[in-house]
């Protein structure tokens, strides 16, 4: 089990479909979605794509995912100014939020992180993460 | 004359706004336009949503055309008539509007549009804020003068290449001037994302009719996944591709993308079915 409770079968679980969305929301085949595509890097997602992608997850799976949730969960219990100075995510905000997204390969976190970079970060693994916490919650 | 307001604006009036919620109003069709596409009436169903989302963010941030999940076509806007406009929203905040939305003439839907997404922009960047207040105060209250719009000129594209009936590719050049870039927006023009959609549609149109039946022989039905994916500015130069996805006796399903250098910038799936 993760640290955020979440396991790899819950995660393979919702996969196919987390990555069936994301292809169609990108216009791209199924087979050039990976669990750990950076959506941004590896799959030339835009900000509307992101918003897109969370609109078709939320009616998919019949949850609401907020907006900012993953950076409010990964910060934890440290207050904002902790976790980011002047839009840079603080040394003890990063491993936060290297802990968070535990699934994002250690080499794509280039330190220092800037906070308006980190959705570059996210992967299709992490949509999956984000959409298991919304069931959890609600359940 | 200043063309704010005028010449792509299509609510005239709101009845009932329950800000951020649910929002009611009309559109009188000017007499003198030639033609009233629907994608047109599908903009003024997206304009009565983005005043009521605008109104529920306090004149902070405007939508833009983002996403539609589905564009209903059931039926025809003549010159002279009156849309009934509708929208119903599911969110409205500072990161983006959603909605559902149906332009009714004589009490018939004539446009539906379902799983609607428009991302908030700062307003300042594109509106006076102050002249928006302005013009939601004149439209729930007496209303806006009608028959303001003059029409849109019908964008055509240069055919590049393809395979007759099955693929199109062609170019289109954004115009540099018009009419509409003064009201769309005022502080940065930018190519109203339902006139790609209705030149997407007439491509797809223009592609089903090399298959089968020639010109005028399929009407469209609905539009899919429709997207735009970053502004279109004055003068931009875009590849449009085409192609068959499905196609049967009575209906067809064409994908159309639209790039800009490589980069996608907009895309839909028209469903057409052939004319009785």
């Amino acid at each position: 089990m993760s640290k955020q409770d979440i396991s790899k079968d819950e995660i393979m679980a919702i996969y196919p479909k987390v990555a069936a969305i994301i292809a169609d929301a990108l216009g791209c085949d199924e087979d050039e979605v990976k669990p750990d595509s950076s959506l941004i890097d590896d799959l030339d997602a835009e900000s509307i794509d992101f918003l897109d992608i969370v609109f078709r997850l939320e009616r998919e799976f019949k949850v609401k995912i907020p907006r900012g949730k993953a950076i409010e969960e990964a910060r934890g219990e440290l207050s904002e100014e902790e976790f980011e100075q002047g839009g840079v995510v603080t040394p003890a905000g990063e491993a936060k939020l290297r802990a968070y997204l535990e699934e994002v390969p250690e080499d794509r976190i280039n330190s220092p992180v800037r906070s308006a970079e980190i959705p570059k970060l996210f992967t299709t693994e992490t949509f999956c993460k984000m959409v298991i916490r919304e069931q959890k919650s609600a359940a | 004359m200043s063309e704010l307001f005028r010449a792509f604006s299509f609510v005239d009036k709101i009845h009932d706004d329950e800000t951020g919620k649910r929002i009611s109003g009309e559109y009188h069709v000017p007499e003198t336009v030639e033609e009233f596409p629907l994608s047109l009436v599908a903009e003024s169903v997206g304009q009565l949503a983005a005043w009521s989302s605008i109104a529920a963010v306090d004149f902070r941030f405007r939508p833009v055309a983002g996403i539609a999940g589905e564009v209903e076509f059931c039926g025809e806007v003549r010159p002279g008539a009156t849309l009934q406009l509708e929208a119903s929203i599911s969110k409205a905040d500072a990161e983006s509007v959603n909605y559902d939305g149906v332009a009714r003439v004589d009490g018939n839907a004539v446009v539906r549009l379902k799983d609607c997404l428009g991302p908030m922009i700062p307003i300042e960047e594109f509106d006076d804020p102050s002249s928006l207040r302005e013009r939601y105060g004149l439209l729930t209250g007496f209303g806006a003068k009608p028959d303001a719009f003059e029409g849109v000129p019908e964008f055509s594209w240069d055919k590049t290449g393809g395979d007759p009936g099955q693929t199109a590719e062609a170019t289109f050049r954004v115009p540099e001037s018009a009419p509409f870039f003064e009201d769309h927006f005022p502080r940065k023009p930018v190519f109203p994302g339902t006139l790609l959609m209705n030149l997407n549609l007439r491509f797809a149109l223009d592609l089903a009719s090399e298959s089968s039946g020639g010109a005028g022989a399929w009407k469209p039905l609905r539009m899919t996944d429709v997207k735009l994916r970053s502004f279109l500015e004055p003068g931009d130069r875009l590849d449009l591709a085409a192609r068959v996805e499905e196609s049967g006796e009575d209906t067809a399903k064409i994908v159309v993308e639209a790039r800009k250098g490589k980069r996608l910038v907009g895309s839909a799936r028209v469903l057409l079915s052939r004319k009785d």
